[in-house]
């Protein structure tokens, strides 16, 4: 019975884990992207547990519960819980939505053409579905060079490595448990530091639009 | 253990000491305990050098933990004999550093690369495979470089000169670089020994010798890579220069010997004359801004390009010879460069010596405020003197002996027995006579207004006139180098002999000892044997000089109150000759090449037109080269690099771009 739903079920967390990033190029306030982040969170949270299911592994099921506390709800609640601490301030990217969209489109489709020739031999479901982390990772890139302000930046970083993890759960099953633990508490660590970063920013120059640290070079 | 071995590890042994001592000795020791340890480890290369000369085997082997052979020092004899001249040169340096370093040349830094430059410097002769050589060449590079930055918190001068340095250095280790590279490109192997199977034919042999005699050339002060030493030596305290000028542009001999004599020997024709129209231009151009320098160390400075130019001269004609059959006249022409690298080593570590003693009593380089330092200063005047007429190639000093040799080998070059070699030996051997010619005469100008100036007369300020003379512990390698200058010039015989089988047993020149210790040229039949000549012209000077004396003790002296002068005496020093005066005429003759700047400025008595209160006149001579040459490409690499500020403008977007950018690329790439 689970045999004939788990393809349906990989697509679906795929699927959602594909939307909300699209969904995140197009939106532009800051509240909004992370409960974005949040529901994409869940969604990887469920395909990991997909995962666990279909191989009957207890301790990936056990990482899908650490997936979703961390990236679901805690990351979520520490960004979302510091922007509504300051003052609010839309986003203003550099890349108006449609052409946000297209791109988005146009990685996708590279990154289905570069999974096609790496993972030519692999023929299961979850390595179909790679190619989906491997459009996150770009995605989260583009965001990265699209926004101004740090809050965004933060988000396009988040994706980045969820990307990054949905690969690695769809092409090897899984990381062990510790290191997917190590992983998840460092991504944890970095948030909060450079959330703690972009306060002292608006302390300094009011705002945190990193167009304005121009001048680290010498 | 072979005692060369025992001599290497020695070397290592005593680094260690000195570098140990440099940083734990306290300040008020660190001088005398440095100084003696750095000669100790000198003195070590110098036996070692010796003994390997003479034909002592022995190899120190590194194992290296990168994936390739471990590296391995055996100095063979051409080895030994570099060995024995940079540490020899070593020794007098880090003697008179003991008395000579003060303050910042006595710092922590300033001793333990002293040390590190010393044994880098001993070393490089005794690598066997590329990597331990570049190793060693880098070891003795950063060194000296550390060396230098000494005195960069006293003098806003030396940052520019060391950034000169810096970029010079690497410069011309990435052509030897790149020359090794080719050569272990071509035959698959980085030991000497593997490199030396390659067919000097070839276009890889070609072109790795362009790049290696390019860099080679650069550590050896050649034009056009010379930019950096009248910059740097000025600033080098006495012993450094010394050390730099004596011992390390013999580095650079001793790579373009590795290519000609071990390498590549019996290279095609115009090669070596490559080697001479480089050798020739250097020569030229250095001893004509010597002559016209009013700053001593300046003037030595761009002595040692002029003799290093001679010494490439020679080993050129020997390359071009050979080719031609002339075996007889490239053998002397081979060793008429050892013997000019040797007695440049001796005059020259000498001279800077010399400077250095002037420098630390006057501290003052500028000819034009020197004078009446000889009476001052007795010894340092006699060292300096001697290593002087060294240097403008004067009979009975080594570097007459040496240039003597060089022009002997270019005359019997172009014919052997009565038949022309060849149309460019018969044309380039001419013209090298000429270059030579005109570089002995202008050296010969140029040392006499060194000497003079500087020496003799009557001081022409204030601080020329309350010189001291430097104490014992400086003395001493002074007069070591002047006996050297002179002992070597006397008795060239044995060196010679040493000479001739360093270079073996590719090369086996013919040469004997003769009379009292003189040199017998037997391929080009030529003799020279001083030794005999002084005696003579003493038995017969002797008397004559005696019977001069005696009859003119019967005379009473006459004291003229007025000397004549022009009608009056020359009360007042400034009224000398000065060092730019004495070189205007040459200034004139040759203002095409070296464009002097002139400013002269004329203050009126009042309202008069005709009366002249003050007269303020200035001469400076740039480097052509550097303003023609350099300054364009660097101005050049300049607009390149605002250019890559506007890539590089520090927006973090722009940076996350590239690697974005980056990263699709690859992935496009890979997709294709």
């Amino acid at each position: 019975m689970f045999d004939t739903v788990y393809p349906q079920l990989i697509g679906l967390c795929t699927g959602a884990l594909l939307l909300t990033s699209a969904l995140l190029v197009w939106r532009h306030s800051l509240l909004a992207s992370i409960r974005l982040l949040s529901v994409q969170g869940f969604a990887l949270a469920a395909l990991v547990a997909v995962i666990g299911l279909e191989e009957g592994e207890a301790e990936v099921i056990i990482v899908s519960v650490l997936v979703l506390l961390v990236k679901g709800m805690a990351l979520p609640w520490v960004l979302a819980h510091e922007t509504r601490a300051t003052t609010r301030t839309d986003e203003a990217p550099r890349l108006n939505p449609t052409a946000g969209l297209l791109t988005v489109a146009l990685l996708t489709i590279l990154s289905y053409v570069v999974a096609s020739r790496l993972l030519s031999g692999d023929t299961s479901i979850s390595a179909h579905a790679a190619p989906i982390g491997l459009a996150m990772v770009l995605i989260g890139f583009l965001l990265l060079v699209t926004r101004r302000q740090a809050g965004s930046q933060l988000i396009g970083f988040l994706v980045l490595d969820n990307g990054i993890a949905t690969v690695a759960f769809l092409t090897s099953g899984g990381v062990p448990l510790f290191l997917e633990l190590g992983i998840s508490l460092d991504v944890l660590l970095v948030v909060v530091i450079l959330y703690v970063f972009a306060g002292r920013m608006r302390n300094k120059f009011g705002n945190t639009d990193i167009d304005q640290l121009r001048k680290l070079h010498d | 253990m072979t005692p060369v071995e025992a001599g290497m590890l020695g070397q290592v042994a005593l680094l260690a000491a000195a570098v140990a001592a440099a940083l734990l000795v306290p300040a008020r020791w660190r001088s005398r305990v440095g100084g003696i340890l750095c000669t100790l480890l000198a003195a070590a290369g110098v036996v070692t050098g010796v003994i390997a000369l003479s034909g002592g085997q022995g190899s120190l082997t590194i194992p290296a933990a990168l994936p390739m052979d471990p590296l391995v020092l055996s100095p063979d004899r051409l080895g030994g004999l570099v060995m024995v001249v940079v540490s020899a040169v070593g020794v007098l340096a880090s003697l008179f550093g003991i008395g000579s370093a003060r303050v910042a040349s006595a710092s922590r830094t300033a001793w333990a690369s002293m040390a590190v430059f010393l044994f880098g410097m001993q070393l490089v002769p005794a690598a066997t495979d590329v990597v331990s050589f570049l190793l060693l060449w880098e070891i003795m590079t950063l060194g000296s470089t550390a060396l230098l930055l000494a005195h960069h918190a006293t003098r806003g001068t030396v940052a520019s000169a060391l950034v000169w340095y810096s970029a010079m250095s690497q410069l011309s280790f990435f052509f030897v670089l790149a020359g090794f590279a080719v050569l272990a490109g071509a035959t698959g192997d980085t030991g000497f020994a593997a490199l030396a199977t390659l067919d000097p034919a070839s276009w890889q042999a070609g072109l790795a010798f362009v790049l290696l005699l390019l860099g080679f050339g650069g550590k050896a002060e050649l034009v056009p890579l010379h930019v950096w030493v009248p910059r740097v030596l000025p600033e080098a305290p006495g012993h450094v220069a010394a050390a730099m000028s004596g011992a390390m542009v013999n580095i650079g001999v001793y790579g373009a010997l590795l290519v000609c004599v071990r390498l590549l020997p019996n290279g095609p024709a115009w090669w070596g004359v490559l080697i001479m129209v480089l050798g020739g231009v250097s020569a030229l151009y250095g001893i004509l801004q010597a002559s016209v320098a009013s700053n001593l160390k300046v003037l030595l400075a761009y002595s040692t390009t002029e003799n290093m130019g001679l010494v490439f001269l020679g080993l050129g004609a020997s390359v071009l010879l050979r080719r031609d059959h002339a075996t007889g006249a490239a053998d002397a022409a081979l060793l008429a460069a050892l013997l000019l690298m040797v007695s440049h080593a001796a005059f020259k570590a000498t001279l800077f010596l010399g400077a250095g003693a002037v420098a630390r009593s006057t501290r003052e380089m500028n000819l034009d405020r020197l004078g009446g330092l000889g009476g001052r200063m007795p010894w340092t005047a006699g060292a300096f003197g001697a290593a002087a007429l060294g240097a403008a190639a004067l009979p009975v000093t080594s570097g007459f002996v040496a240039e003597w040799m060089l022009l002997q080998a270019l005359v019997h070059g172009s014919r052997v027995g009565g038949e022309v070699v060849s149309v460019t030996a018969s044309v380039a051997m001419p013209l090298a006579v000429a270059v030579i010619a005109l570089t002995a005469g202008l050296a010969l100008l140029t040392f006499v207004k060194a000497y003079g100036i500087a020496f003799l007369a009557r001081p022409r300020s204030e601080k020329a006139k309350q010189a001291r003379e430097v104490p014992l512990i400086m003395r001493i390698p002074l007069v070591i180098g002047a006996i050297l200058v002179i002992g070597l010039g006397l008795l060239p015989g044995p060196l010679a002999e040493a000479l001739a089988s360093a270079v073996g047993p590719a090369f086996t020149p013919d040469v004997r000892t003769i009379g009292l210790a003189g040199v017998d040229a037997r391929g080009i039949d030529v003799v020279l044997d001083p030794a005999t000549v002084v005696a003579i012209a003493a038995l017969v000077l002797v008397p004559v000089l005696a019977a001069i004396l005696v009859s003119a003790r019967r005379h009473p002296t006459r004291v003229s109150p007025l000397p004549w002068a022009g009608g009056g005496s020359r009360l007042r020093p400034r009224m000398q000759y000065t060092a730019t005066s004495y070189a205007e005429p040459l200034v004139r003759v040759f203002d095409d090449v070296l464009r002097p700047t002139r400013d002269v400025e004329v203050t009126h008595v009042g309202e008069s037109r005709y009366l002249v209160e003050r007269v303020h006149v200035e001469q400076s001579v740039s480097d052509v080269i550097e303003t023609r040459f350099y300054r364009p490409v660097l101005g050049l690499a300049q607009r390149f690099g605002i250019l890559a500020r506007r890539a590089q403008n520090g927006s973090i977007h722009r940076y996350l771009s590239y690697s974005f950018v980056a990263l699709l690329v690859v992935l496009i790439v890979v997709s294709l």
